[in-house]
């Protein structure tokens, strides 16, 4: 099937499926800043917002992402997830719209191609070592790799390392195949009725786009938790 | 002035992000014609068995996950939304190992 996008077709296929799905990630991230620089405007006027506005405005609409989000965040890790919850959040966001993309005619979710989602996906790795560096210092990060028993300690690390390796790997395929899998059945089941069926298909496109995105970020906050647990007494033999 | 700097180097560099994917190259992928009949028939059964067995085992396991889910609901409506979250996460966490099967399947199918 050929994969028609409003990006190819109007650049005269300068912009073909070699690189739309750069193009079509910056198109999402460049949406994004537009619709914080409105938010941003309305919000500076008013010192503090304790009254929210009734209607759907695009504040509401942040102001409700963010506090599930947080409420999703200080659920699992405490009330010292806030200071991951940035690029908890900026992930979750930017993952549902990539992949919102995809049921929109004539665009392609760039998280339809393993380089999006594993540039996410190595991201969150450098980021929760990172973390864990941050919050125990290096040498006791590492000896975390060895398990709680010394003398199985090589073992254990190879396992463990094996863990680690695969996780972003498992995030990215994840979010690919998911996406990847959605778009080939909405489009084959477009081909094959193309009158009332579709809707069905766009609303488990819909349902799909949501749930990746929130198992991706919830996965992201466990590893990130697993990663800085501060473990205060040692369990008893 | 701090300010400023930062948000038109978040604009530019996320614009230029885009730009630069006009640059990439990308090499033509090889045509598949010059495999043995034996082996694409191979490719095929593969492929095809692939995501058979692995649609039935993940079937069994979300079966199982909603199954506890629906049940704890039944015995406690109240809790019916603090069930759901749990279970829609096993149940996705759950089709992810289906979704790599399906991964493979793809690429078996892509050699074709």
């Amino acid at each position: 099937m050929n994969h028609f996008s409003w990006f190819g077709y109007f650049t005269h296929d300068l912009i073909n499926h070699t690189n739309v799905h750069v193009v079509s990630a910056g198109f999402v991230v460049f949406l994004l800043i537009l619709a914080i620089l409105f938010a941003n405007r309305k919000l500076r006027k008013v010192e503090e917002r304790v009254i929210p506005d009734e209607k759907t405005t695009l504040v509401n609409i942040f102001e409700v992402a963010t506090e599930s989000l947080l409420r999703l965040v200080e659920g699992i890790m405490g009330p010292d997830g806030r200071k991951y919850f940035p690029l908890i959040g900026g992930i979750f966001i930017y993952i549902f719209l990539c992949n919102i993309m995809g049921l929109i005619p004539g665009f392609l979710p760039p998280t339809d191609n393993i380089n999006t989602n594993l540039a996410i996906s190595l991201t969150v790795f450098v980021y929760y070592n990172a973390m864990g560096i941050r919050a125990h210092g290096l040498v006791r990060y590492l000896r975390h790799f060895m398990g709680p028993i010394l003398w199985l300690g090589p073992l254990v690390a190879v396992i463990e390392l094996i863990g680690h390796c695969v996780r972003p790997v498992s995030l990215s395929l994840r979010l690919f195949g998911n996406i990847t899998g959605d778009h080939l059945v909405l489009g084959i089941f477009t081909d094959l009725v193309p009158v009332l069926v579709p809707v069905i298909f766009l609303a488990l496109g819909l349902f799909v786009s949501f749930i990746q995105a929130f198992v991706f970020s919830l996965l992201t906050i466990i590893y990130i938790s697993l990663a800085t647990a501060h473990e205060h007494e040692e369990p008893a033999g | 002035m701090k300010k400023f700097t930062l948000w038109f180097s978040t604009i530019f560099s996320s614009l230029f992000v885009a730009a630069m994917a006009f640059a990439q190259e990308h090499g033509a992928e090889a045509a598949g014609g010059s495999l043995d009949g034996n082996t694409k028939a191979a490719l095929a059964i593969a492929s095809g068995l692939a995501i058979a067995i692995a649609a039935f085992g993940g079937a069994l396991g979300q079966g199982r996950a909603a199954f506890a889910a629906l049940e704890g609901i039944a015995r406690n409506p109240g809790a019916a939304g603090k069930v759901q979250t749990p279970m829609i996460i096993a149940l996705a966490l759950i089709e992810s190992l289906v979704i790599y099967s399906l991964v493979i399947a793809f690429l078996l199918q892509g050699k074709i």
